[in-house]
Protein backbone atom coordinates (compact mmCIF):
# COMPACT_ATOMS: atom_id res chain seq x y z
CA UNK A 1 0.00 0.00 0.00
CA UNK A 2 2.60 2.18 -0.60
CA UNK A 3 1.48 3.56 -3.97
CA UNK A 4 1.02 7.71 -3.01
CA UNK A 5 -2.39 8.71 -2.60
CA UNK A 6 -1.86 12.94 -1.98
CA UNK A 7 0.04 15.23 -3.67
CA UNK A 8 1.32 18.16 -1.82
CA UNK A 9 1.89 21.49 -4.13
CA UNK A 10 3.07 24.81 -2.77
CA UNK A 11 2.08 27.94 -5.01
CA UNK A 12 1.88 31.80 -4.18
CA UNK A 13 -1.35 31.06 -2.28
CA UNK A 14 0.02 28.88 0.34
CA UNK A 15 -0.62 24.74 -0.23
CA UNK A 16 -2.68 22.37 -2.22
CA UNK A 17 -3.41 18.97 -1.78
CA UNK A 18 -4.46 17.24 -4.66
CA UNK A 19 -6.00 13.92 -3.77
CA UNK A 20 -5.78 11.61 -6.28
CA UNK A 21 -8.46 9.96 -8.65
CA UNK A 22 -7.57 6.38 -8.17
CA UNK A 23 -7.03 6.16 -4.33
CA UNK A 24 -9.28 5.02 -1.78
CA UNK A 25 -10.96 8.07 0.42
CA UNK A 26 -9.54 5.67 3.55
CA UNK A 27 -6.72 5.76 2.57
CA UNK A 28 -6.08 9.29 1.52
CA UNK A 29 -6.98 9.80 5.13
CA UNK A 30 -4.62 7.85 6.58
CA UNK A 31 -1.57 8.56 4.37
CA UNK A 32 -2.53 12.09 4.80
CA UNK A 33 -2.03 12.40 8.20
CA UNK A 34 1.30 10.39 8.25
CA UNK A 35 2.83 12.94 6.03
CA UNK A 36 1.33 16.03 7.75
CA UNK A 37 2.78 14.87 10.76
CA UNK A 38 6.19 14.05 9.19
CA UNK A 39 6.37 17.30 7.93
CA UNK A 40 4.10 19.60 10.19
CA UNK A 41 6.72 21.91 11.15
CA UNK A 42 7.76 22.55 7.12
CA UNK A 43 4.16 23.27 6.58
CA UNK A 44 4.11 25.71 9.30
CA UNK A 45 0.78 27.64 9.35
CA UNK A 46 0.72 28.45 5.66
CA UNK A 47 -2.94 28.29 3.95
CA UNK A 48 -4.02 25.15 2.38
CA UNK A 49 -6.88 24.24 -0.05
CA UNK A 50 -7.70 20.53 -0.70
CA UNK A 51 -8.29 19.54 -4.32
CA UNK A 52 -10.64 16.15 -4.46
CA UNK A 53 -9.88 15.73 -7.98
CA UNK A 54 -13.13 13.86 -9.69
CA UNK A 55 -14.31 12.34 -6.90
CA UNK A 56 -17.66 13.77 -4.49
CA UNK A 57 -17.66 13.96 -1.14
CA UNK A 58 -20.27 13.83 1.94
CA UNK A 59 -20.24 16.78 4.38
CA UNK A 60 -19.28 13.52 6.58
CA UNK A 61 -16.06 12.86 4.56
CA UNK A 62 -15.22 16.79 4.64
CA UNK A 63 -15.51 16.91 7.94
CA UNK A 64 -12.71 14.25 8.28
CA UNK A 65 -10.53 16.09 6.16
CA UNK A 66 -10.96 18.50 8.37
CA UNK A 67 -10.11 16.66 11.49
CA UNK A 68 -6.83 14.91 9.87
CA UNK A 69 -5.52 18.75 8.88
CA UNK A 70 -6.48 19.92 12.54
CA UNK A 71 -4.89 16.97 14.47
CA UNK A 72 -1.69 16.62 12.81
CA UNK A 73 -0.69 20.20 11.59
CA UNK A 74 -1.07 23.68 12.01
CA UNK A 75 -1.92 24.42 8.59
CA UNK A 76 -4.96 26.67 8.12
CA UNK A 77 -7.46 25.38 6.17
CA UNK A 78 -9.12 27.72 3.54
CA UNK A 79 -11.40 25.28 1.01
CA UNK A 80 -12.16 22.05 -0.50
CA UNK A 81 -12.47 22.12 -3.76
CA UNK A 82 -13.30 19.42 -6.70
CA UNK A 83 -11.19 19.42 -10.26
CA UNK A 84 -14.61 21.50 -11.97
CA UNK A 85 -14.07 24.21 -8.96
CA UNK A 86 -9.82 24.66 -9.18
CA UNK A 87 -9.49 27.96 -9.97
CA UNK A 88 -8.13 28.85 -13.72
CA UNK A 89 -4.81 30.31 -11.68
CA UNK A 90 -4.11 27.15 -9.80
CA UNK A 91 -4.36 24.48 -13.04
CA UNK A 92 -2.11 26.87 -14.81
CA UNK A 93 0.55 26.87 -11.93
CA UNK A 94 0.96 23.35 -11.43
CA UNK A 95 3.11 23.30 -15.04
CA UNK A 96 6.67 24.74 -15.02
CA UNK A 97 7.68 26.74 -17.75
CA UNK A 98 4.53 27.53 -19.63
CA UNK A 99 3.53 31.15 -21.18
CA UNK A 100 0.11 32.63 -20.17
CA UNK A 101 -0.35 32.08 -24.32
CA UNK A 102 -0.85 28.70 -24.13
CA UNK A 103 -4.79 29.83 -22.97
CA UNK A 104 -5.44 31.68 -25.97
CA UNK A 105 -8.34 30.65 -28.56
CA UNK A 106 -7.10 28.47 -31.54
CA UNK A 107 -4.27 26.59 -28.55
CA UNK A 108 -5.08 22.86 -28.74
CA UNK A 109 -2.90 20.91 -26.16
CA UNK A 110 -2.79 17.47 -25.97
CA UNK A 111 -0.50 14.00 -26.64
CA UNK A 112 1.21 13.59 -29.69
CA UNK A 113 3.40 10.95 -31.62
CA UNK A 114 5.16 11.21 -34.33
CA UNK A 115 6.26 8.76 -36.64
CA UNK A 116 9.36 9.57 -39.01
CA UNK A 117 8.70 6.86 -42.09
CA UNK A 118 5.88 6.36 -44.24
CA UNK A 119 2.85 4.25 -43.11
CA UNK A 120 2.03 1.37 -45.58
CA UNK A 121 -1.00 -0.70 -46.81
CA UNK A 122 -2.05 -2.89 -43.99
CA UNK A 123 -0.53 -0.58 -40.94
CA UNK A 124 -2.91 0.80 -38.76
CA UNK A 125 -2.05 3.58 -36.21
CA UNK A 126 -4.41 4.05 -33.09
CA UNK A 127 -3.75 7.07 -30.98
CA UNK A 128 -5.59 8.97 -27.72
CA UNK A 129 -4.28 12.26 -29.24
CA UNK A 130 -2.64 14.44 -32.24
CA UNK A 131 -0.73 12.16 -34.67
CA UNK A 132 1.99 13.69 -36.75
CA UNK A 133 3.57 11.98 -40.13
CA UNK A 134 7.18 12.51 -41.42
CA UNK A 135 6.48 10.62 -45.05
CA UNK A 136 3.51 8.97 -46.95
CA UNK A 137 0.28 7.52 -45.69
CA UNK A 138 -0.23 4.73 -48.64
CA UNK A 139 -3.54 3.55 -49.71
CA UNK A 140 -4.30 0.77 -47.53
CA UNK A 141 -3.32 2.47 -44.16
CA UNK A 142 -5.14 3.88 -41.32
CA UNK A 143 -4.36 6.37 -38.87
CA UNK A 144 -7.45 6.98 -36.00
CA UNK A 145 -6.88 9.82 -33.64
CA UNK A 146 -8.11 11.50 -30.81
CA UNK A 147 -7.13 14.88 -32.00
CA UNK A 148 -6.05 16.06 -35.15
CA UNK A 149 -4.02 14.42 -37.88
CA UNK A 150 -1.06 16.07 -39.83
CA UNK A 151 0.88 14.44 -42.75
CA UNK A 152 3.80 15.71 -44.25
CA UNK A 153 3.94 13.90 -47.35
CA UNK A 154 0.76 12.66 -49.29
CA UNK A 155 -1.74 11.21 -47.46
CA UNK A 156 -3.62 8.49 -49.64
CA UNK A 157 -4.97 6.14 -47.26
CA UNK A 158 -7.68 6.43 -44.52
CA UNK A 159 -7.24 9.10 -41.87
CA UNK A 160 -10.04 9.91 -39.09
CA UNK A 161 -9.33 12.49 -36.71
CA UNK A 162 -11.62 13.72 -33.67
CA UNK A 163 -12.34 9.85 -32.99
CA UNK A 164 -14.19 10.07 -30.07
CA UNK A 165 -16.65 13.42 -31.72
CA UNK A 166 -14.11 15.93 -31.20
CA UNK A 167 -15.82 17.99 -34.64
CA UNK A 168 -13.03 20.39 -34.29
CA UNK A 169 -10.28 18.14 -35.29
CA UNK A 170 -8.59 18.60 -38.60
CA UNK A 171 -6.87 16.19 -41.27
CA UNK A 172 -3.63 18.39 -42.64
CA UNK A 173 -1.71 16.78 -45.40
CA UNK A 174 1.08 18.41 -48.14
CA UNK A 175 -0.66 16.18 -50.62
CA UNK A 176 -4.21 15.51 -49.44
CA UNK A 177 -5.63 12.35 -51.62
CA UNK A 178 -7.32 9.97 -48.87
CA UNK A 179 -8.97 7.20 -49.74
CA UNK A 180 -11.68 8.18 -47.02
CA UNK A 181 -11.26 10.93 -44.73
CA UNK A 182 -13.44 10.84 -41.17
CA UNK A 183 -13.53 13.52 -38.34
CA UNK A 184 -15.72 12.84 -35.83
CA UNK A 185 -18.79 11.01 -36.71
CA UNK A 186 -18.64 12.44 -40.56
CA UNK A 187 -17.43 10.29 -42.68
CA UNK A 188 -16.36 11.78 -46.60
CA UNK A 189 -14.34 9.78 -49.94
CA UNK A 190 -12.92 11.06 -52.61
CA UNK A 191 -14.30 11.95 -55.81
CA UNK A 192 -13.57 8.95 -58.09
CA UNK A 193 -11.74 11.00 -60.61
CA UNK A 194 -9.82 13.35 -57.77
CA UNK A 195 -6.37 13.89 -58.67
CA UNK A 196 -3.42 14.81 -56.53
CA UNK A 197 -3.26 18.39 -55.42
CA UNK A 198 -0.81 20.58 -56.13
CA UNK A 199 -0.49 22.33 -52.66
CA UNK A 200 -1.11 21.67 -49.06
CA UNK A 201 -5.05 20.89 -48.17
CA UNK A 202 -6.58 20.76 -44.80
CA UNK A 203 -10.10 19.61 -44.37
CA UNK A 204 -12.41 20.15 -41.47
CA UNK A 205 -15.80 20.22 -40.50
CA UNK A 206 -18.49 22.76 -41.15
CA UNK A 207 -22.19 22.81 -41.62
CA UNK A 208 -21.81 21.73 -45.01
CA UNK A 209 -20.17 18.09 -43.60
CA UNK A 210 -16.17 17.71 -44.11
CA UNK A 211 -14.74 20.73 -46.54
CA UNK A 212 -11.14 21.17 -47.74
CA UNK A 213 -9.40 24.31 -48.10
CA UNK A 214 -5.93 24.94 -49.44
CA UNK A 215 -2.98 25.66 -46.49
CA UNK A 216 -2.13 29.18 -47.42
CA UNK A 217 0.30 31.71 -45.99
CA UNK A 218 -2.73 33.60 -44.92
CA UNK A 219 -4.48 30.34 -43.08
CA UNK A 220 -3.67 31.62 -39.40
CA UNK A 221 -4.84 35.23 -39.65
CA UNK B 1 29.62 -16.56 -46.31
CA UNK B 2 26.56 -16.03 -48.81
CA UNK B 3 23.78 -13.81 -49.00
CA UNK B 4 20.00 -14.80 -48.79
CA UNK B 5 17.64 -12.90 -51.17
CA UNK B 6 14.29 -13.58 -50.83
CA UNK B 7 12.07 -13.08 -53.92
CA UNK B 8 8.19 -12.19 -53.43
CA UNK B 9 5.49 -9.77 -54.51
CA UNK B 10 2.18 -10.00 -52.45
CA UNK B 11 0.29 -10.61 -55.38
CA UNK B 12 0.74 -13.91 -57.27
CA UNK B 13 0.93 -13.89 -60.88
CA UNK B 14 3.21 -11.13 -61.25
CA UNK B 15 6.56 -13.24 -62.42
CA UNK B 16 8.36 -13.78 -58.94
CA UNK B 17 9.17 -17.58 -60.33
CA UNK B 18 9.98 -16.35 -63.54
CA UNK B 19 12.47 -13.65 -61.72
CA UNK B 20 13.79 -16.21 -59.16
CA UNK B 21 14.96 -18.75 -62.33
CA UNK B 22 16.67 -15.52 -64.11
CA UNK B 23 18.29 -14.04 -61.38
CA UNK B 24 20.07 -17.33 -60.67
CA UNK B 25 20.52 -18.40 -63.97
CA UNK B 26 22.20 -15.21 -64.59
CA UNK B 27 24.01 -15.55 -61.46
CA UNK B 28 25.48 -18.92 -62.15
CA UNK B 29 26.45 -17.40 -65.06
CA UNK B 30 28.38 -14.95 -63.65
CA UNK B 31 30.38 -18.06 -61.77
CA UNK B 32 28.40 -17.60 -59.03
CA UNK B 33 27.56 -20.92 -56.67
CA UNK B 34 23.72 -20.31 -56.49
CA UNK B 35 20.63 -22.57 -54.85
CA UNK B 36 17.11 -21.52 -55.79
CA UNK B 37 14.74 -22.26 -52.67
CA UNK B 38 11.22 -23.16 -53.92
CA UNK B 39 9.30 -22.11 -50.85
CA UNK B 40 5.42 -22.63 -52.74
CA UNK B 41 5.15 -25.76 -51.07
CA UNK B 42 2.19 -27.55 -52.96
CA UNK B 43 2.04 -25.23 -55.72
CA UNK B 44 5.69 -26.00 -57.00
CA UNK B 45 6.80 -24.60 -60.16
CA UNK B 46 9.90 -23.17 -60.36
CA UNK B 47 11.41 -26.89 -61.32
CA UNK B 48 9.17 -26.72 -64.07
CA UNK B 49 10.25 -22.94 -65.17
CA UNK B 50 13.87 -24.34 -64.73
CA UNK B 51 13.06 -27.80 -66.79
CA UNK B 52 14.22 -29.86 -64.16
CA UNK B 53 10.66 -31.29 -63.11
CA UNK B 54 11.95 -35.04 -63.87
CA UNK B 55 14.82 -34.92 -61.52
CA UNK B 56 12.96 -34.74 -58.21
CA UNK B 57 13.34 -37.55 -55.91
CA UNK B 58 13.73 -35.38 -52.25
CA UNK B 59 12.52 -31.93 -51.38
CA UNK B 60 12.23 -28.86 -49.23
CA UNK B 61 10.10 -31.03 -46.68
CA UNK B 62 12.48 -34.12 -46.66
CA UNK B 63 15.39 -31.59 -45.99
CA UNK B 64 13.66 -30.15 -42.76
CA UNK B 65 12.15 -33.16 -41.70
CA UNK B 66 15.32 -34.92 -41.82
CA UNK B 67 14.45 -37.39 -44.21
CA UNK B 68 17.36 -37.03 -46.41
CA UNK B 69 20.86 -34.95 -46.01
CA UNK B 70 20.44 -31.41 -47.85
CA UNK B 71 23.05 -32.22 -50.64
CA UNK B 72 20.69 -35.20 -51.97
CA UNK B 73 17.61 -33.13 -52.43
CA UNK B 74 19.84 -30.07 -54.40
CA UNK B 75 19.31 -30.67 -58.24
CA UNK B 76 22.07 -29.61 -60.31
CA UNK B 77 20.96 -26.99 -63.32
CA UNK B 78 21.01 -28.62 -67.27
CA UNK B 79 23.20 -25.92 -68.24
CA UNK B 80 25.19 -25.12 -65.14
CA UNK B 81 27.34 -26.97 -62.91
CA UNK B 82 27.69 -23.88 -60.33
CA UNK B 83 23.40 -23.80 -60.18
CA UNK B 84 21.40 -26.46 -57.79
CA UNK B 85 17.68 -26.07 -56.91
CA UNK B 86 15.78 -27.16 -53.69
CA UNK B 87 12.12 -27.80 -54.95
CA UNK B 88 9.01 -27.23 -52.91
CA UNK B 89 7.14 -30.06 -51.93
CA UNK B 90 3.91 -31.16 -53.69
CA UNK B 91 1.75 -33.07 -51.53
CA UNK B 92 2.39 -30.93 -48.45
CA UNK B 93 1.16 -27.62 -47.77
CA UNK B 94 3.05 -24.55 -45.97
CA UNK B 95 2.44 -25.80 -42.30
CA UNK B 96 5.18 -28.35 -43.10
CA UNK B 97 7.96 -25.83 -42.71
CA UNK B 98 8.59 -23.71 -39.74
CA UNK B 99 10.22 -20.38 -39.65
CA UNK B 100 12.88 -21.56 -37.60
CA UNK B 101 13.61 -24.73 -39.45
CA UNK B 102 14.39 -21.97 -43.00
CA UNK B 103 16.61 -20.03 -40.70
CA UNK B 104 18.31 -23.03 -40.08
CA UNK B 105 18.26 -24.26 -43.60
CA UNK B 106 19.47 -20.57 -45.23
CA UNK B 107 22.53 -20.85 -42.70
CA UNK B 108 23.39 -24.04 -43.29
CA UNK B 109 23.14 -23.57 -47.20
CA UNK B 110 24.86 -20.19 -46.67
CA UNK B 111 28.64 -22.01 -45.86
CA UNK B 112 28.48 -23.25 -49.38
CA UNK B 113 26.99 -20.96 -51.91
CA UNK B 114 27.20 -17.27 -52.61
CA UNK B 115 23.89 -16.89 -53.33
CA UNK B 116 20.51 -18.34 -52.00
CA UNK B 117 17.27 -17.19 -53.61
CA UNK B 118 14.20 -17.99 -52.46
CA UNK B 119 11.18 -17.89 -54.53
CA UNK B 120 8.18 -16.95 -52.37
CA UNK B 121 4.42 -18.04 -51.93
CA UNK B 122 1.92 -15.34 -53.20
CA UNK B 123 -0.29 -14.08 -49.56
CA UNK B 124 1.13 -13.11 -46.53
CA UNK B 125 0.52 -16.00 -44.27
CA UNK B 126 2.65 -19.11 -43.02
CA UNK B 127 4.59 -19.24 -46.81
CA UNK B 128 5.44 -16.04 -46.40
CA UNK B 129 6.65 -16.33 -43.16
CA UNK B 130 8.45 -19.25 -43.86
CA UNK B 131 10.28 -18.18 -46.91
CA UNK B 132 11.23 -14.58 -45.41
CA UNK B 133 12.58 -16.48 -42.32
CA UNK B 134 16.41 -16.81 -43.25
CA UNK B 135 16.44 -13.87 -46.00
CA UNK B 136 19.04 -11.04 -45.56
CA UNK B 137 17.73 -8.80 -48.70
CA UNK B 138 14.35 -9.08 -50.88
CA UNK B 139 13.76 -8.15 -54.10
CA UNK B 140 9.58 -7.20 -54.27
CA UNK B 141 8.56 -7.85 -58.10
CA UNK B 142 5.31 -6.35 -59.33
CA UNK B 143 3.65 -5.08 -62.38
CA UNK B 144 2.72 -1.74 -63.50
CA UNK B 145 -1.42 -2.36 -62.01
CA UNK B 146 -2.89 -0.77 -58.72
CA UNK B 147 -3.78 -4.21 -57.29
CA UNK B 148 0.17 -5.37 -57.64
CA UNK B 149 1.24 -2.26 -56.37
CA UNK B 150 -1.16 -2.01 -53.51
CA UNK B 151 0.31 -5.33 -52.68
CA UNK B 152 3.88 -4.83 -52.78
CA UNK B 153 3.24 -1.94 -50.41
CA UNK B 154 1.89 -4.39 -47.87
CA UNK B 155 4.94 -6.24 -48.41
CA UNK B 156 7.43 -3.52 -47.99
CA UNK B 157 5.70 -2.69 -44.68
CA UNK B 158 6.11 -6.89 -43.48
CA UNK B 159 9.68 -6.82 -44.45
CA UNK B 160 10.44 -3.91 -42.40
CA UNK B 161 8.59 -5.29 -39.48
CA UNK B 162 10.34 -8.19 -39.86
CA UNK B 163 13.71 -6.20 -39.95
CA UNK B 164 15.24 -7.29 -43.64
CA UNK B 165 18.08 -4.54 -44.02
CA UNK B 166 18.03 -4.35 -48.02
CA UNK B 167 14.73 -4.31 -49.92
CA UNK B 168 14.31 -3.70 -53.54
CA UNK B 169 11.80 -3.38 -56.08
CA UNK B 170 11.58 -5.21 -59.82
CA UNK B 171 8.96 -3.70 -61.67
CA UNK B 172 8.00 -6.70 -64.45
CA UNK B 173 5.90 -6.29 -67.66
CA UNK B 174 6.13 -3.37 -68.08
CA UNK B 175 4.60 -1.95 -71.79
CA UNK B 176 6.23 1.08 -72.83
CA UNK B 177 3.81 2.00 -75.90
CA UNK B 178 0.69 2.08 -73.09
CA UNK B 179 2.54 3.85 -70.75
CA UNK B 180 3.30 6.51 -73.48
CA UNK B 181 -0.59 6.65 -74.13
CA UNK B 182 -1.47 6.69 -70.46
CA UNK B 183 -3.00 3.73 -70.11
CA UNK B 184 -0.39 2.21 -67.60
CA UNK B 185 1.04 3.51 -64.09
CA UNK B 186 5.01 4.58 -65.23
CA UNK B 187 8.02 3.95 -63.52
CA UNK B 188 7.78 7.00 -61.48
CA UNK B 189 4.36 7.06 -60.25
CA UNK B 190 5.24 3.29 -58.85
CA UNK B 191 8.54 4.44 -57.40
CA UNK B 192 6.67 7.53 -55.64
CA UNK B 193 4.27 5.18 -54.03
CA UNK B 194 6.21 2.47 -52.92
CA UNK B 195 9.85 4.32 -52.61
CA UNK B 196 12.41 2.09 -52.16
CA UNK B 197 15.09 1.46 -54.66
CA UNK B 198 14.51 0.06 -58.23
CA UNK B 199 16.90 -2.68 -59.10
CA UNK B 200 14.95 -2.84 -62.21
CA UNK B 201 12.73 -2.58 -64.93
CA UNK B 202 11.82 -5.89 -67.20
CA UNK B 203 9.69 -5.23 -70.34
CA UNK B 204 6.75 -7.34 -71.44
CA UNK B 205 8.23 -9.82 -73.80
CA UNK B 206 6.95 -12.86 -75.14
CA UNK B 207 9.99 -14.45 -75.49
CA UNK B 208 9.93 -14.75 -71.88
CA UNK B 209 6.49 -17.07 -71.80
CA UNK B 210 8.53 -19.02 -74.89
CA UNK B 211 11.04 -19.59 -72.47
CA UNK B 212 9.59 -20.44 -69.34
CA UNK B 213 7.34 -23.16 -71.41
CA UNK B 214 10.67 -24.86 -72.52
CA UNK B 215 12.37 -24.18 -69.34
CA UNK B 216 15.10 -22.06 -70.56
CA UNK B 217 14.94 -19.02 -68.74
CA UNK B 218 15.30 -16.08 -70.82
CA UNK B 219 18.21 -14.55 -69.56
CA UNK B 220 20.44 -16.38 -71.69
CA UNK B 221 18.60 -15.45 -74.84
CA UNK B 222 21.15 -12.49 -76.07
CA UNK B 223 18.47 -11.33 -78.59
CA UNK B 224 15.93 -10.41 -75.89
CA UNK B 225 15.11 -6.96 -74.26
CA UNK B 226 13.87 -8.83 -71.45
CA UNK B 227 16.87 -11.02 -71.19
CA UNK B 228 19.28 -7.77 -71.58
CA UNK B 229 16.90 -6.70 -68.33
CA UNK B 230 17.51 -9.60 -66.68
CA UNK B 231 21.51 -9.90 -66.82
CA UNK B 232 21.11 -6.02 -65.43
CA UNK B 233 19.71 -6.46 -62.60
CA UNK B 234 22.31 -9.61 -61.76
CA UNK B 235 24.97 -7.00 -62.15
CA UNK B 236 22.60 -4.92 -59.78
CA UNK B 237 22.83 -7.51 -57.18
CA UNK B 238 26.41 -7.96 -57.52
CA UNK B 239 27.08 -4.24 -56.46
CA UNK B 240 27.52 -3.10 -60.08
CA UNK B 241 26.14 0.03 -61.32
CA UNK B 242 24.75 -0.81 -64.63
CA UNK B 243 22.16 2.33 -66.33
CA UNK B 244 18.89 1.49 -66.40
CA UNK B 245 17.69 0.39 -70.35
CA UNK B 246 15.80 3.01 -73.00
CA UNK B 247 12.71 0.95 -73.36
CA UNK B 248 11.12 3.41 -74.79
CA UNK B 249 12.25 3.58 -78.51
CA UNK B 250 11.47 6.68 -79.94
CA UNK B 251 11.74 9.73 -78.20
CA UNK B 252 9.60 12.85 -78.53
CA UNK B 253 11.85 16.06 -78.46
CA UNK B 254 9.75 16.92 -74.58
CA UNK B 255 10.69 13.83 -73.24
CA UNK B 256 14.38 14.02 -74.08
CA UNK B 257 14.45 16.70 -72.75
CA UNK B 258 12.64 16.23 -69.43
CA UNK B 259 15.33 12.71 -69.16
CA UNK B 260 18.34 15.40 -69.72
CA UNK B 261 16.98 17.64 -66.72
CA UNK B 262 16.72 14.77 -64.35
CA UNK B 263 12.96 13.85 -64.31
CA UNK B 264 12.77 10.98 -66.62
CA UNK B 265 13.17 7.45 -65.24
Amino acid sequence: MSKQTVEFKGNRDGVTIYCLDHAEFSDILSDLAKRLKKRAAFFGEAPVRIDVGQREITEAEKQALCDVIKQNSRLHLTAIQSAAERPPAVAAARRQGETDDLRLDGFKEGRAIVIKRTLRSGQYVRFPGHVIVLGDVNPGAEIVADGDIFVFGTLRGIAHAGVNGDRGASVVALRLAPTQLRIADIISRAPDDSELPEQPEYAYVSDLGIMIAAVTTKLGS
Amino acid sequence: MGEVIVITSGKGGVGKTTTTANLGVGLAMKNKNVVLIDADIGLRNLDVVMGLENRIVYDLVDVVEGNCRTKQALIRDKRHDNLFLLPAAQTRDKNAVSPEQMQKLCEELKQEFDFILVDCPAGIEQGFRNAIAGADQAVIVTTPEVSAVRDADRIIGLLEAAEIKLSRLLINRLRPDMVKRGDMMDIDDIVEILAIELIGVIPDDEKIIISTNRGEPVVTNNNSLAGQAYRNVVQRLLGETVSFLDLHQHHSFFSRLKRLIGFGG
